[in-house]
């Protein structure tokens, strides 16, 4: 780049006020309509959630992972439960297995009904924004039904989940779950087939699996390229249920760039990672095994764990979510605690991905890629 | 991306530990290994990573902090076509830890370095951008994932936890 061309370019700040920028900030150099330079800042939203950690018990951990990310609050609690199952070596009951599953998988369908809301506003294009966000209404109600709050839902408690399911439950995820499978053709339609949306997202944001691989990015804007990386399948956890129901990994196949994805390659693929959320759920309903929802020595066998370290993974909404925990002999609390979110590799990215596309395609690649600061700040 | 041959963890182990015998190893459950690698030679096991693992994913660097100026550092991998985890273990010493950067080979850990750096205090070196990655100015230099970095424990017993035991004393800079 010529020193010339820098001479007229100019700095903005896209956040941390800006109402699309949910809490992070991002310093674009432009020349002209076009970003020459994208210097992603995080910290915005850090709440030291790791340090947290080494003074909440085993028990409490979980309610500040799922303030990582409320959206998929389900999931987010995941992987300190499962590690913390890990060290303790609590037995988790069947039925159990089946009812997180379930509901890890709701939260996934929520958080993708969010996504479509919120990508589609910051587009401009607030028909799709609304419609997405009256179905994820019923899926709140269930979740409110089940724990009686709507986002912070802390229902996965290590050796087992903490509410049964309710008949007036059943009736609301049966309901949410037909009521968003019975419009979910009609969102394609009215997604896909618009011509403006196509025209915004189509080749923006377009990159090689390989290069995705080498910023860290898992979960979707992987799977948009057509790899199968899924943890579900790839290294499924035993205390969770997916062995027990019959489903693919989704892809999405460009076969005008093959092993490449770009914005529109990724909002399909999000329509095929609710097809399969929905698929799970439908299948598991049935599968609900009678018996205890939590092993009734979890609460003894946590109160102090043994001296050890655990991986505990699973595949988020947006990707590979995990906790790495360490503890020491007959400890009340965690010793270190890594929580490793999705998003800080797709926000990472946009540091190579954003320069040279325009100004206004910025929130295209960024919304495509699904960020939530809470993943990366902590 | 699809290769045929798959690649399990101990033939991986056993791969690294040829080229580089200062390197030892430890199974994990299922397809995952562990390797205990001298700080000194981390940039080239990170290499035989890239090199024979071809879709090999970055997931995390982190640090924990063993007290008495002694630290480790994981570096943790995926890799999705051979359902292989590998994890490497650095450990460090000293009150000014140092490694060198390996975010030249896989950029996705350029974050993860400088969240090493501003919380444990580990320098590392030909970073292309040190700066404070989460914390404010006035942080820096603190390194709060330390251990002896003490926190505000007036509300602790709301918690319900026993008080810790009395903190290091010795060395560094007591906030």
């Amino acid at each position: 780049m010529s020193p010339d061309i820098l001479e007229e370019a100019m700095e903005v700040w896209f956040g941390p006020q800006h109402v699309s920028a949910h809490g992070w900030a991002t310093k674009l150099t432009l020349v002209g309509d076009y970003v020459v330079e994208c210097d992603p800042n995080a910290g915005y939203f850090h709440r030291s959630a790791e340090k947290v950690l080494e003074f909440k018990n085993f028990r409490q951990g979980s309610l500040v992972l799922e303030r990582m990310c409320m959206l998929e609050a389900f999931l987010a609690e995941y992987p300190y439960i499962a590690a913390v199952e890990k060290i303790s070596e609590v037995e988790v009951p069947e039925r159990a297995k089946v009812m997180r599953t379930i509901m890890m998988e709701l939260s996934r369908l929520h958080s993708i009904q969010f996504w479509w809301g919120q990508f589609n506003a910051e587009l401009g294009f607030f028909t799709m924004a609304l419609w997405p966000w009256v179905d994820r209404e019923y899926t709140l109600d269930a979740f409110e039904e089940l724990t009686g709050s709507r986002h912070t839902v802390s229902y996965s408690t290590p050796g087992g989940v903490k509410y049964d399911f309710s008949d007036k439950f059943m009736k609301q995820l049966n309901r949410a779950v037909e009521r968003f499978e019975d419009r979910l053709p009609k969102f394609r339609d009215m997604q896909m087939g618009s011509p403006t949306f196509r025209a915004r997202t189509e080749n923006i944001g377009l990159y090689d699996v390989k290069q995705g691989l080498k910023w860290g990015l898992s979960g979707p804007p992987i799977k948009a390229c057509g790899v199968p990386m899924d943890l579900r399948k790839d290294d499924p956890d035993s205390n969770l249920a997916y062995d027990m129901v019959d489903w693919e990994v989704p892809i999405t196949e460009n076969p005008e760039h093959p092993s490449q994805s770009d914005a529109l390659d990724r909002m399909e693929q999000r329509f095929k990672e609710a097809e399969v959320a929905v698929e799970i759920i439908k299948q598991l309903i049935p599968q609900i095994p009678e018996g205890d929802i939590i092993d009734p020595k979890a609460r003894a066998k946590t109160n102090r764990l043994p001296e050890g370290e655990a991986y505990g993974r699973v595949e988020g909404t947006r990707g590979i979510t995990s906790l790495w925990l360490k503890t020491q002999d007959k400890a009340q609390t965690a010793y270190r605690a890594k929580i490793r979110g999705p998003c800080i590799a797709s926000y990472y990215a946009l540091k190579d991905l954003v320069p040279g596309s325009k100004f206004a395609d910025f929130i295209v690649i960024f919304g495509s890629l699904d960020p939530y600061p809470g993943w990366w700040d902590r | 991306m699809s290769d045929s041959s798959t690649i399990n963890a101990s033939t991986f182990g056993r791969l690294v530990i040829n080229k580089i015998p200062e390197v030892s190893s430890k199974p994990l459950d299922g397809n995952k290994i562990e390797l205990v690698v001298p700080a000194s030679r981390i940039r080239d096991v990170v290499t035989i990573i890239d090199e024979e693992i071809n879709d090999a994913l970055p997931e995390s660097v982190f640090g924990v902090d063993l007290e008495n100026d002694n630290y480790e550092l994981i570096y943790i991998f995926w890799s999705h076509n051979n359902r292989l985890l590998v994890q490497l273990r650095v450990s460090l010493q000293g009150e000014n830890p140092e490694i060198e950067s390996t975010c030249d080979i896989f950029p996705g850990l350029e974050w993860h370095e400088r969240e090493v750096r501003e919380m444990f205090g580990v320098n590392i070196t030909n970073h292309p951008d040190p700066r404070l990655l989460l914390l404010p100015d006035e942080l820096e230099g603190v390194y709060p994932l330390r251990k002896r970095f003490q926190t505000d424990q007036s509300r602790l017993e709301e918690t319900g936890i026993s008080t810790p035991k009395p903190r290091a004393t010795s060395g560094g800079e007591d906030k």
